[in-house]
């Protein structure tokens, strides 16, 4: 659907983004996880043109690159800034956008209502924005990128500063819009989002891609060893690193010997832990 | 269009919406206007009309005449001793018109019972015509004043004649001859008044077509066009001001939308920077447009403030529109944020609209100033407003201000909008 190829922007001697290659296919989620400053606000500026990559090439696959005006009609955008007019309702927000993007009368008129419905927002569409919470504002920041209904979705840090009942809408919203075959470009930098929602995510760190994959992928490949910690009855704690953890918890607590365990907890990998093996530092850091 | 036309509802719908932006391109402008036009003496000294006087007759008749003019209420008399001193201070302006009772008023002033008329002159500026007009009216309505009660009825004015000559024929301490002069006088008074109502088949008052005074009026051009009313001057300056909000307003929606992160919005939508920078411009022109028409509406409506061209008023006021919609895309293009740039720019266009007549009347200001007042669009607003209002300008003189305006509109539009696409979000 959309293929970035050796993406390369540099401001003065910072290299943002550093050779990144990636394809979000049709109807997929495609995660972008990296802490903040790690280049996933320019790759998505440069995927759809806002920014003009210093090498390399974006294309939106059989209709062309996003500098061109028609072409950024199939894409929508949530940016991570919250992009609405506080002094506009929810409804005119909505409204205005759609016109932007050619949607006349009665074609702008029944979108508006269901990207406000979809997004629960319906109550409250006539009501300024300005009067919104930051959760709602979130859930219109989306809708504003939904309303002409395109095929390709990019949304840079969609559940930033939210409450988790809007964060909730908002991942529900973001799954059932895969399932109607849109295609999700996703930042993140909570690695519970990209674990929950994205087919396959790219880590991203220091404007360079370090691994891409499924979830699955990423953890088998670096997420190392699941850790099995035994507190014994007597307190002292016993770890094993293990592959499977199922044989190992089986067989600590076999009759005879689970007499002395207190409790066993199961620590997996996930998309954590693999990006604290490829670049030393926590997500969070 | 649709693309511009959202985008300048969108804007227009913004400036309505923030109470601050809309106090100061709406109501502050007519505060503005209403203060300054009543601090400067509103609709024109409670609408009497200045007028210098000179009797050059020096008669009692003509003394008299001229405490009448004196004393009326309508008018405002300054007394000079010189026909020429006064046709100077018409042609500076400072005065609707110069009365001149000429010598030769007395012998007038005696024929008139014969039916002949009192001959005063004026000197009127030819673009105050309409005051001439009434100044004419009122003279004569001064001299009914003084011979109705005489003149008025033909009935009684004949019963009077007749027992006056029963008392002339009867008296004993006249000669013949004098006699004989006075029916010759009665004859002539008493043949005005018969004849003249035989005269009109219609049967209407002759004596109410006939002017006791003959205003011989001659043309001086002033030096220098004056208003009517001071609320001719404020409401110019009160349209200044509305400017300067419309300009301030809408040359910073753009580090408004870029701060707000809505410009980002608009920039990866399939419209070009093109559109938003057009519809922009059409959200501040039609602003301006509708600040000033609010305001010429309310002083002519409210006020009765007198815009002597309209047409030319409504040139000045598109002219005036389009260069500033270029000086509000100029400091868009300037204005990274809403603070710095932003704020040098407003504090830039305070500077620009005081000296171009917001706070003080060009034409009060000393000859540097108005000089100096030249690199100010609003002084050229200013100029072109006033041209068309009351300082009757002609096609070819409101040329210059209207272009100068179009210039400032051109170049400010192409600055500004290299600016805005060299700039990045």
């Amino acid at each position: 659907m959309l293929r970035l190829n050796q993406l390369r922007k540099s401001f003065g001697a910072v290299a943002a983004v550093d050779s990144v290659s990636l394809e979000i296919r049709r109807g997929e989620v495609f995660g972008l996880l990296g802490p903040n400053g790690a280049g996933k606000s320019t790759t998505i500026g440069m995927a759809v043109g806002l920014l003009a990559p210093d090498s390399g090439s974006v294309e939106l696959e059989g209709v062309g690159p996003p500098t061109d005006p028609k072409v950024r009609a199939h894409i929508g955008v949530a940016p991570q800034a919250l992009a609405v007019y506080d002094d506009l309702t929810g409804e005119e927000n909505l409204r205005f956008f759609g016109r932007l993007y050619g949607l006349r009368a009665s074609v702008l008129r029944e979108r508006v209502a269901a990207v406000l419905e979809m997004v629960g927002l319906s109550a409250r569409s006539a009501d300024r924005v300005g009067t919104y919470s930051g959760g709602m504002k979130r859930r219109l920041n989306l809708a504003a990128a939904l309303v002409h209904d395109p095929p390709l979705l990019l949304l840079d840090e969609p559940t930033a500063g939210v409450d988790p009942q809007s964060r909730n809408n908002i991942l529900d919203l973001v799954r059932e819009l895969a399932s109607r075959g849109r295609s999700i470009g996703y930042t993140t930098h909570y690695m519970e989002e990209a674990d929950r929602l994205c087919d396959r995510v790219a880590i991203i760190d220091k404007g360079r891609i370090l691994a891409l994959g499924t979830v699955h992928e990423l953890i088998e490949r670096h997420g190392g060893k699941s850790l099995i910690t035994v507190t014994r009855e007597n307190g002292e704690d016993q770890r094993i690193e293990t592959a499977d953890p199922l044989p190992d918890i089986t067989r600590l607590l076999a009759p005879g010997s689970s007499e002395s365990v207190r409790a066993v907890r199961i620590d997996r990998p996930d998309l954590e832990s693999v990006f604290l093996s490829l670049t030393g530092r926590s997500l969070r850091d | 269009m649709g693309p511009i036309w959202a985008m300048a509802i969108k804007d227009l719908r913004h400036l309505l919406r923030d109470k601050g932006a809309a106090f100061f391109a709406l109501v502050f402008p007519l505060l503005v206007a209403f203060f300054f036009g009543a601090i400067f003496g509103g609709g024109g000294g409670g609408g009497t009309l200045r007028v210098i006087l000179v009797d050059e007759d020096g008669s009692p008749a003509s003394a008299l005449f001229a405490s009448d003019i004196a004393a009326d209420a309508a008018l405002r008399v300054t007394t000079v001793t010189d026909r020429d001193a006064a046709a100077a201070v018409v042609r500076r302006g400072d005065a609707v018109a110069a009365i001149i009772i000429p010598r030769g008023f007395s012998d007038q002033a005696d024929q008139v019972f014969a039916g002949g008329s009192m001959q005063v002159e004026g000197v009127v500026d030819p673009a105050r015509r309409a005051e001439a007009g009434l100044l004419t009216g009122k003279l004569n309505e001064l001299a009914f004043r003084q011979m109705v009660r005489t003149f008025g009825d033909n009935e009684k004015m004949s019963k009077a004649l007749d027992s006056a000559r029963i008392s002339i024929t009867a008296a004993t301490d006249l000669t013949p001859v004098q006699k004989g002069l006075f029916s010759v006088m009665f004859d002539a008074v008493g043949n005005l008044a018969r004849g003249g109502a035989t005269s009109q088949a219609d049967g209407t008052n002759p004596l109410g077509s006939w002017n006791p005074v003959q205003v011989t009026l001659s043309e001086v051009t002033s030096e220098r066009a004056v208003p009517t009313s001071a609320y001719q001057i404020s409401f110019t300056q009160g349209i200044i001001w509305g400017l300067m909000g419309c300009v301030t307003t809408f040359g910073l929606s753009m580090a408004f939308e870029r701060s707000r992160g809505t410009l980002l919005r608009l920039v990866v939508s399939p419209i070009s920077m093109r559109h938003v920078l057009a519809g922009k411009a059409l959200a501040c022109f039609i602003a301006c447009m509708a600040v000033q028409a609010l305001l010429l509406a309310v002083g002519v409506l409210a006020l009765g403030i007198r815009i002597d061209q309209p047409a030319m008023m409504l040139v000045a006021a598109v002219a005036a529109a389009f260069g500033f919609t270029g000086v509000m895309m100029l400091m868009a293009g300037m204005s990274r944020t809403e603070g710095g740039g932003a704020g040098m720019g407003r504090a830039l266009i305070l500077v620009l609209a005081m000296i171009g007549g917001g706070t003080v009347p060009l034409f009060v200001m000393p000859q540097y100033m108005q000089t100096a007042s030249k690199i100010s669009p609003f002084s050229w607003a200013t100029i072109a407003m006033e041209g068309a209002m009351w300082r009757g300008f002609s096609m070819f003189e409101m040329a210059v201000p209207v272009g100068v305006l179009l210039g400032f509109g051109v170049v400010g539009f192409a600055a500004g909008a290299w600016c805005l696409r060299h700039r990045t979000l």
